[in-house]
């Protein structure tokens, strides 16, 4: 369970501070599958970046199955991130000059897991993508979709409890978004927790539960199908 | 953590995947090191060459001849033959100082020398049992000149290695007689001065037997005198003393360049030894420098380096890599490029130096070996170098936030 209380977040500017979270109190249960909705600027990136350690905040607490991660040396902050999350970018954040395989068996590395069982488990895991094919190819030959796909074995290669992702469909076509989509629901549906922050109400619908954020703080919280407005298409986008 | 097999794969990686990046880095130490060996090669060939040449004469030693006269002294007239004889001998070293090795040395040029049907052309040279000292000769089988041999006018010889050769072939001289302008004498000794043709040419007979069988006359052509373990003020005093001794013995004119000529290998040798240290500084400040280019490059390209792999260490914190273990893999990464770019670069110029030496042997250049103690530390300060200005920006690279890192551009 992801516990947060009161959590405040400013960003330095030139004449002062620039609040971006403002009192964040928020549960999410295990095996929730969650959007993060908002307009540009509403904090929803940064409260993600705090939830999966890679940003710190200034005040409130965060509690990961009732650890206080505001007490983590760095040291143990790099251990959570590599044994409890997994991280799915917009823009993938593939090591350009290692193969599919080596970017999907990089976490194992930081586990110690010896180097021939890193492969075994990294192939394993692109043929679950369905991309053992490309497996040796490096990430400029590969598309976007399956980019996608290598990023998403990089995070669940470590079978993490939560999977954390940036507009993981932001550089996709609406056919590649769907079908990250489909392995994300997949995944939830193992037990592990989904988190992802979208602008997208297409993407938001497919989630259980949606969260509205504004100007740093929630203002709606709800099952997707409530805090979603419905469109022409089925779903608006958010504005 | 350092000699984990795993590591090391990691950095392969990284290292194959950015070829020119490695190239620069490798080029920039290689260089460096290059440049300092092959100097350093350079300027003790140089170093070899001029004590090679000058290691024929003790360093400790006074040359004393004479020549003829170049101006009028007393109503005597000029390009008057001064002559060097027993008497000026004895005074110099028995009257005016002290002396622990003394010598002279008259050579007759072009003497016949023969053993049983083999015969050549070579230098008969008359010398005291010291002078083997005085110009280090290295024996090679039998014996040197006894005192004996020099006071009772021995007809002994020690012959040069090429005249072993030339006439013995393979055959073992001592004991065996040879004729030398037609005078039996028996080889005593051989010797050979490696790269001295024209000492090896020589066989060497006592002062006394050259002087009574074949001048039936007292010079000695030269006298040398060592110096002892005076210093090089006391040397160049006691080279004054004989020069002015001779002068007023044989009136040559205190001007008269030629007459009389006393060399002092001291202030010779004092002279090289301070040339030496320019040379020997001059290589320590251009290797200096250079390895000083060097560390610049390796730290700038480490420099660029890291921050071209800021999201990428944003990307491996994200999955879980601490900043020890980020930190770890550049510094290790800079130290194995720039050993491995060092070795490199020493093992070339060691190469260069192997190769260039046998084309530039000459009087004043030989061997121009390699200090391999002062290499390894250049080495080693490049490689420390190279670990540090990988260690600054990994250090300031890993102190940003892994969001920080990830959104860098």
């Amino acid at each position: 369970m992801l516990s947060l209380r009161s959590i405040e977040k400013s960003y330095p500017l030139a004449g002062g501070q620039l609040p971006v979270l403002k009192g964040i109190d928020l549960i999410i249960e295990q095996g929730e599958m969650v959007a993060i909705m908002g307009s540009s600027g509403s904090g929803k990136s940064t409260l993600l970046n705090v939830l999966g350690l890679l940003d710190n905040f200034d005040a409130g607490s965060y509690h990961l199955d009732d650890v206080d991660m505001s007490e983590l040396s760095e040291r143990q902050a790099a251990r959570y991130r590599s044994r409890f999350l997994g991280f799915v970018f917009q823009s993938f954040n593939l090591i350009a000059f290692k193969s599919a395989l080596e970017n999907v068996a990089l976490p194992l590395f930081y586990q110690k897991i010896p180097r021939r069982e890193r492969q075994k488990r990294a192939l394993a895991m692109l043929e679950r993508m369905g991309i053992a094919d490309r497996a040796h190819h490096l990430p400029s030959e590969l598309s976007g979709g399956q980019k996608q796909r290598v990023a998403m074995a990089r995070a669940l290669i470590t079978t993490p409890r939560v999977i954390l992702a940036d507009e993981p469909t932001g550089a996709l076509d609406s056919v590649t978004s769907n079908e990250v989509m489909d392995v994300l629901r997949e995944v939830n549906s193992t037990g592990i927790t989904v988190i992802i922050v979208t602008h997208e109400a297409d993407i938001a619908a497919r989630c259980d539960r949606t969260i509205r954020l504004k100007d740093g703080r929630i203002i709606e919280d709800g099952n997707s199908s409530e805090v979603v407005e419905p469109t022409a298409h089925g779903i608006s986008p958010i504005s | 953590m350092i000699f984990s097999r795993e590591l090391w794969i990691e950095i392969g990686h990284t290292v194959i995947a950015n070829p020119l990046r490695t190239a620069l880095t490798g080029l920039s130490v290689g260089l460096g090191i290059f440049i300092l060996v092959v100097m350093q090669g350079l300027g003790f060939g140089l170093q070899n060459g001029v004590q090679q040449d000058f290691g024929d004469e003790a360093s400790n030693s006074l040359w004393i001849r004479t020549n003829r006269t170049t101006l009028p002294f007393r109503g005597r007239q000029a390009n008057r033959s001064i002559e060097l004889r027993n008497a000026d001998k004895e005074i110099l070293t028995e009257k005016l100082f002290e002396t622990p090795l003394h010598s002279a040395r008259r050579m007759l040029w072009g003497s016949t020398i023969q053993a049983e049907n083999e015969e050549g052309r070579f230098a008969v040279v008359g010398v005291n049992e010291d002078y083997d000292q005085l110009e280090s000769i290295p024996l090679v089988s039998g014996r040197w000149l006894h005192q004996e041999d020099v006071a009772q006018s021995a007809k002994v010889c020690v012959i040069g290695q090429t005249i072993v050769d030339d006439l013995f072939k393979k055959k073992n001289p001592i004991g065996e007689y040879i004729r030398l302008r037609n005078v039996t004498f028996r080889v005593i000794g051989t010797f050979s001065r490696s790269g001295s043709r024209w000492t090896n040419s020589m066989a060497l007979i006592p002062i006394t037997t050259l002087q009574r069988v074949f001048e039936g006359a007292d010079q000695v052509g030269r006298v040398i005198v060592s110096t002892g373990d005076r210093t090089v003020e006391e040397a160049s005093a006691m080279a004054s003393m004989a020069d002015g001794a001779l002068r007023t013995r044989h009136a040559v004119h205190p001007d008269d360049q030629r007459a009389v000529r006393v060399e002092d290998n001291n202030e010779e040798f004092a002279m090289y030894q301070r040339i030496f240290m320019g040379i020997r500084l001059f290589i320590w400040v251009i290797g200096g420098f250079t390895l000083f280019a060097g560390a610049i490059g390796v730290a700038n390209i480490m420099s660029i380096v890291v921050k071209e792999r800021t999201v990428e260490i944003g990307v491996r914190k994200a999955l879980g890599a601490t900043s020890s273990s980020i930190v770890i893999l550049i510094v290790v990464e800079a130290i194995a490029l720039t050993s491995i770019s060092g070795i490199l670069g020493m093992i070339a110029g060691v190469l260069t130096l192997e190769f260039v030496a046998p084309f530039a042997e000459h009087d004043y250049f030989s061997n121009p070996a390699v200090n391999l103690n002062v290499t390894i530390t250049a080495l080693g300060v490049l490689v420390l170098s190279g670990a540090l200005s990988g260690l600054a920006p990994a250090l300031r690279a890993v102190r940003i936030r892994p969001i920080e890192a990830l959104r860098y551009e």
